[in-house]
């Protein structure tokens, strides 16, 4: 609201000055006080008006902080009398705002409270700013004798000092506030006394630390509460002995020292209300007022109970440790400490607590002489780089003699330029003796190896070679070289047993048992500048003592020689067997024109002679087939012409041809059943197996008795075909070796059962390289089955 | 169909000659020529004139493959079919020896009794 005599605009900065130090006595909006109303009162009263305010004065109103014959608690400060007061030092008077230019259209004039009469005095702080007024007024024009004036100025200098004293009581309570949580929160406990000694405050730890609730401790004599009498006694009169005077065994023990500007701090054993004492450290400090006189004491005290259950914890864990903990620290200018020994001391170095001084020496001393020089330069540098210690070293012990210890410490740089070292060092002399003897077997295992005629090469758990014994070295031309396993076998020159096939990694005996498998005896050849050399490898996993593999070891034995003495034997039966074979094809057929009487008859005296010797030639030819299959097999040189085939009119056919053989024996063959399956084989390899199955069926079954041949599905693409006999059976000793070259049930058997011992050896080689499986079933008295498996599929389906 | 009478045999074993003779002749009814080797077969297959030849595959100096090829440039092989004789055979080499112009391959040791009868049915099979 404007008045028609606008007020001069303060400045603004002295304005904003002003609102700041109104607001400095944190009053305004507060509520109505006794002591502000009694000078409004009085005012009123003194100036014989019906109201007086205490008006205070902010950026956009009066408010009032006491009011006396009116009913609002603030006004706008566009239409307030008091904005003028407050401009100038004195009290402001208007006798009839009516008659005054300046207000006579103030709505406070011209209507409620229809204001004609006002005075003012203005409320100045002491920095010199009108914070607001104490005013008196009248709906009728008067004005104020010079007393009045003088009385209205007075009041309002008295609610300044009522302003100042708040705002100190203000910050009083605050400080008393911070003061209090600061006790509280103290982690020591605090006792505060007066100049006699009694207690006059206590925080809650002091509380808990002691056993007492505050009540019981105000107003107690410190000393007499908390202090063992013997404590105080013993201190006095060393406190007695040292200042040349008496010093009573009571509070005087704790002030006596700080009258000589000391600092008293000491440890102590208090009492706890229970009984027991509390490890504390105790420090005591005078109060003085500002006037220097002195008003009590405050003793803090700082529980150690928890510290020496720490130095107690650490204590038994480094009886724990074997050998010497220690902290040690080396200060820039040489001097060196230990803040820290365990008990190992004795075990390590030979050294009683009693002989260690503050420094090195005593420790150094006992360092082997040899090793003296080394230690030191590995501190050195350790210290210098900030690098982990670790160094074995010998010790002179006094009582052990010479021992192996090996020191580990870590070190720490401090803020003073010292180096703080934690470390531990532990007696290792059985250790290093262990390690001595392990060298030594080491060697001597290295020497085994390198004297070795089998190869032996070793790789670790990451497949990394390790080791290459003489014998590989000269085998391989090589040494042991940073080759990953997917190239060993072309870098080493592995090859299959035909010695052209170059072994895949999977195939690598090494490898393999880097894997996990055991391998034994896979053939293979290693082929260096055109020479072929067969191997056995042996193969194991190496494992660590924790069950973890750590590596793998192949040993490889040369059986080149061996296989050339194969090679001729094989080369000298097929030889033979060829050589044999002409003339026996002319004995044989001569006999048979004989027998058959192409020649005529044949007198009868002469025939059974002759038949004996045609069946006999016979014989010997399939001897000579089967030798000759059997050499081409086993040196794989024999073709398979592999064709899916029904599976029926093989059996069939096989059944056929051997009827003839069967009959000999008055045995019949008999076929069960047969799926509708095709089989992809070589159908005359296939049919060499039936006859071979059927033929020693028949030669095995009682006369009179059957040879049943039947085939079932074992899986959806799997058939098993069996031949079973009613004959003796397999005996429990010959089941091991029934597929092996030249078996039979014994060795009379084959004059008198006929056969060469070979079929079943070739039958097992046959199947197994048409994929196939052989084996039987027998119970020794009760007849055999011999079968063999083949994958197969369903008729009219192609083969998967 | 004419009937089968004169047969060329090729073959270095005295033995098997005979035998191969005694059969082919006593039992088929044949007339047989032995030869023992391939440069003989070459020297007198035009004045026998054969109407079937048998031969040995494996023999000294010229082998019976290489006889058959020469023995092409002497006599028609479509009027006159070859058999070879060879011990037990891999897969494949039966059918490597009918590529060079064989009618067939007889499995030695051969029974003397069938072979006659084996020769007949090559024979008539060949639909000479």
């Amino acid at each position: 609201m404007e008045s028609s005599n606008p007020t001069p605009a303060p400045a603004p900065h002295r304005e904003l000055s002003r609102l700041a130090a109104l607001l400095r006595y944190e009053i305004l909006d507060t509520p109505d006080e006794a002591a502000f109303d009694d000078i409004a009162h009085l005012a009123a009263h003194i100036c014989q008006t019906p109201s007086a305010l205490i008006s205070l004065v902010d950026d956009h109103r009066q408010w009032f902080k006491s009011r006396v014959g009116l009913d609002v608690s603030e006004t706008a400060r566009g239409v307030s009398f008091c904005t003028h007061t407050i401009e100038g030092q004195d009290v402001f008077e208007v006798r009839d705002a009516r008659l005054d230019q300046r207000f006579s259209d103030n709505p406070l004039v011209t209507g409620e409270p229809h204001i004609r009469f006002y005075a003012g005095a203005p409320l100045t702080s002491p920095d010199g700013f009108n914070l607001g007024t104490v005013c008196v007024i009248d709906a009728k024009p008067r004005s104020l004798s010079e007393e009045q004036r003088t009385a209205l100025a007075r009041l309002s200098r008295q609610v300044m000092r009522l302003f100042e004293e708040r705002l100190h009581a203000h910050r009083y309570a605050e400080q008393a506030a911070m003061q209090q949580a600061l006790l509280n929160s103290a982690a020591s406990a605090m006792l505060v006394t007066n100049a006699d000694g009694y207690i006059t405050g206590v925080n809650p730890t002091a509380e808990r630390l002691f056993g007492y609730s505050e009540q019981l401790l105000i107003g107690q004599p410190l000393t007499q509460t908390l202090f063992p009498i013997d404590a105080l006694v013993r201190r006095a009169s060393i406190l007695s002995d040292e200042r040349g005077e008496t010093v009573e065994p009571g509070f005087a023990v704790l002030t006596a020292p700080l009258a000589e500007g000391q600092r008293e701090m000491r440890e102590w054993r208090l009492l706890h209300r229970n009984g027991s004492t509390v490890p504390v450290l105790l420090n005591v400090s005078a109060i003085h007022d500002e006037h220097e006189v002195l008003r009590g004491y405050i003793v803090s005290a700082y529980d150690l109970a928890h510290q020496e259950h720490l130095q107690l914890r650490l204590q038994q864990i480094a009886a724990q440790v074997p050998g010497l903990l220690f902290q040690f620290c080396w200060r820039p200018d040489g001097n060196s400490s230990f803040p820290y020994l365990s008990e190992g001391l004795e075990d390590v170095y030979g050294l009683s607590a009693a002989e260690m001084a503050p420094s090195i020496a005593p420790i150094y001393s006992r360092v082997h002489p040899e090793d003296r020089e080394h230690v030191l330069a590995s501190i050195r540098h350790a210290a210098s780089t900030l690098t982990p210690w670790q160094f074995e070293h010998r010790i002179d012990h006094p009582r052990k003699g010479v021992i192996w210890v090996e020191a580990r410490a870590t070190p720490m740089r401090q803020p003073d330029g010292s180096v703080l070292w934690h470390g531990l060092v532990t007696d290792v002399t059985e250790r290093k003796a262990e390690q001595l003897e392990l060298d030594k077997q080491q060697e001597m295992n290295r020497r085994l190896l390198e004297a070795l005629s089998e190869a032996v090469v070793a790789c670790d758990a990451e497949g990394n070679l390790t080791l290459f014994n003489n014998t590989a070295r000269i085998w391989h031309n090589l040494d042991v070289h940073d080759v990953g396993p997917e190239h060993w076998a072309e870098y080493y020159r592995l090859f299959h047993a035909d010695g052209e096939t170059p072994l895949s990694m999977d195939e690598v005996p090494l490898m393999r048992a880097l894997r996990g498998e055991r391998i034994r005896n896979q053939e293979m050849t290693i082929v260096v500048n055109g020479t072929v050399r067969h191997v056995l490898a042996n193969a194991d996993p190496m494992f660590a003592s924790n069950g973890q593999q750590s590596g793998a070891v192949v040993v490889l034995h040369d059986i080149t020689e061996r296989k050339q003495i194969e090679i001729m034997q094989r080369d000298f039966v097929s030889t033979v067997s060829h050589e044999l074979r002409t003339p026996l094809t002319s004995i044989t057929a001569s006999l048979g024109l004989i027998c058959g009487r192409v020649m005529g008859e044949v007198p009868e005296y002469l025939r059974e002679l002759l038949e004996i010797a045609h069946q006999n030639s016979k014989r010997l030819s399939a001897l000579i087939d089967d030798l000759l299959d059997i050499d081409k097999l086993y040196a794989g040189k024999m073709r398979f012409d592999m064709q899916a085939h029904p599976l029926q009119p093989l059996l069939e056919d096989a059944l056929r041809n051997n009827q003839g053989y069967a009959d000999s024996y008055s045995v019949s063959i008999e076929m069960d059943q047969c799926p509708a399956v095709a089989v992809h084989v070589d159908a005359m390899r296939l049919e060499q197996v039936l006859s071979n199955l059927l033929s020693n069926a028949a030669k095995y079954s009682p006369a009179g008795e059957t040879v049943a041949l039947s085939a079932r599905l074992v899986e959806p693409q799997r058939v098993r075909v069996s031949v079973s006999d009613k004959g003796p059976g397999i005996a429990d000793a010959f089941r091991e070796r029934i597929f092996g070259k030249f078996a039979q049930a014994d060795s009379s058997d084959t004059r008198q059962q006929g056969g060469t011992g070979l079929g079943l050896a070739i039958s097992k080689q046959l199947m197994e390289h048409m994929d196939g499986e052989i084996g039987f079933d027998s119970t020794p008295g009760a007849g055999a089955c011999f079968w063999f498996e083949l994958p197969c599929h369903a008729l009219g389906e192609a083969a998967t | 169909m004419t009937e089968l009478k004169r047969i060329l045999h090729v073959e270095d074993d005295p033995s098997i000659q005979a035998v191969v003779k005694v059969a082919l002749e006593a039992i088929g009814g044949y007339q047989v020529l032995s030869c023992s080797s391939g440069q003989q077969a070459l020297d007198e297959v035009q004045a026998f004139d054969p109407q079937f030849i048998l031969l040995d595959v494996m023999m000294p100096g010229m082998g019976g493959p290489e006889t058959l090829t020469r023995l092409a440039e002497r006599v028609d092989l479509s009027q006159v079919p070859v058999a070879f004789m060879t011990a037990k055979v891999q897969p494949g080499e039966v059918e490597h020896l009918r590529g060079l112009g064989a009618r067939d391959v007889i499995v030695k040791p051969f029974d003397p009794m069938r072979l006659a009868g084996q020769i007949q049915a090559i024979w008539s099979a060949g639909g000479v």
